[in-house]
C-alpha cells in the first residue's frame, strides 16, 4: 500500500508538467522572436507520458517520457508593415490554438483531481489499517 | 463459546481480504496514474475468481471436520498464495473501446473499483478490529 503514495504521486506531477506547457503554449501564444530576438515562431509544445517512474525506480506510475514540438502548420498573419514579413507580407505566428489549450488545461485539472481522490483512499486505508490495532 | 472466541475462525480469511484488498489498491492507482498515458492498457484482477478460491478454501477447511485453522488457498494464474503474503499477477482488461492514443480508460469503472475496494479493505479491517477487540475483552476479564 506504500507504493500508492508515490504512484499517485508520479501522477501528480506528471499532469502538473502537462499544466507547466498549457501555460507556456499561451504565454507564448504570439511570440515569434526566439531568446536570441531573432525570427523564429514559438512551436506549440505537448507532453507525452509513459508508464512506469524511472526515478523511483517503479514499474508502477507514470512520467513525462518526452516534451515534443508540434510540427503543425503555423498560423500567417498579413502584415505588410512588419520587417519579419515574407515576399507576400505574412508574418507567421505560433501554431498555439488557445480552444486546443484550454482543453489540455482542464483534461490536465481532472486527471489531477482523479489522482487526489485515489490518493484521499490511500490515506484512508491506512488510517483503516491502523485502527486495527489501535 | 469460549471456543468459538479463542479459535478465530474469521481471522485467516479476513486477513487474506485485507492482502487482497491492499494489493489490488495499488493495480487501481496505477491504472488511474496512467489515465492519460498513450498505448496504456488498464490491469487488473478478477475479484470474483479471489472470493472463489477464498470460498473454496473454507469449504474445504469445513469438510476436513475444522471449522478454524489455516487456510489451505490454491493459487490461480493472478493470485499467488504465500504464507504470510500474496502476489497479484494482473492481466490487462480492456474491455472498453481503444481511444486515439491506443489507452482503453474507463475513468467511471476505474473510480468504482477504488470505491468498492476502498470499502471492502474497511469492512474486512473493521471485522478484523471486532475479532480482535473480542480477544482482548475474554483476556480483561479473566485476569
Amino acid at each position: 500500500m506504500y507504493g500508492s503514495l508515490d504512484i499517485s504521486t508520479s501522477a501528480l506531477v506528471a499532469q502538473r508538467t502537462r499544466l507547466n506547457i498549457v501555460a507556456a503554449n499561451v504565454a507564448n501564444a504570439r511570440n515569434i522572436l526566439n531568446a536570441q530576438g531573432e525570427y523564429d515562431p514559438y512551436r506549440r509544445r505537448f507532453a507525452v507520458f509513459g508508464s512506469g517512474d524511472p526515478a523511483g525506480g517503479s514499474a508502477l506510475g507514470v512520467h513525462v517520457a518526452e516534451i515534443r514540438l508540434d510540427e503543425g502548420p503555423l498560423r500567417p498573419v498579413l502584415e505588410p508593415g512588419s520587417p519579419y514579413a515574407d515576399e507576400d507580407g505574412y508574418v507567421y505566428y505560433p501554431n498555439v490554438d488557445p480552444v486546443i489549450e484550454q482543453m489540455n488545461a482542464m483534461e490536465a485539472a481532472r486527471a489531477y483531481e482523479a489522482n487526489i481522490s485515489a490518493l484521499e483512499a490511500t490515506k484512508s486505508m491506512f488510517s483503516v489499517a491502523l485502527q486495527i490495532i489501535a | 463459546m469460549i471456543g468459538g472466541v479463542t479459535s478465530t475462525e474469521g481471522l485467516a480469511t479476513l486477513e487474506r481480504l485485507v492482502q487482497f484488498a491492499g494489493q489490488r489498491h495499488r493495480l487501481i492507482v496505477n491504472n488511474i496514474a496512467n489515465f492519460d498515458t498513450p498505448g496504456y492498457r488498464p490491469t487488473d484482477v478478477s475479484v470474483k475468481d479471489f472470493q472463489k478460491q477464498l470460498g473454496d478454501a473454507i469449504d474445504e477447511r469445513r469438510r476436513g471436520g475444522r471449522p478454524a485453522g489455516p487456510l489451505d488457498l490454491k493459487d490461480s494464474f493472478q493470485v499467488e498464495f504465500s504464507t504470510h503474503s500474496l502476489v497479484l499477477h494482473p492481466t490487462p482488461i480492456g474491455e472498453n473501446i481503444l481511444f486515439h492514443d491506443g489507452n482503453d480508460r474507463d475513468l467511471e469503472r476505474t473510480m468504482q473499483d477504488l470505491v468498492e475496494n476502498f470499502l471492502t479493505f474497511r469492512l474486512a479491517s473493521q471485522l478484523l478490529r471486532n475479532r480482535f477487540d473480542l480477544l482482548n475483552t475474554a483476556i480483561a476479564e479473566r485476569v
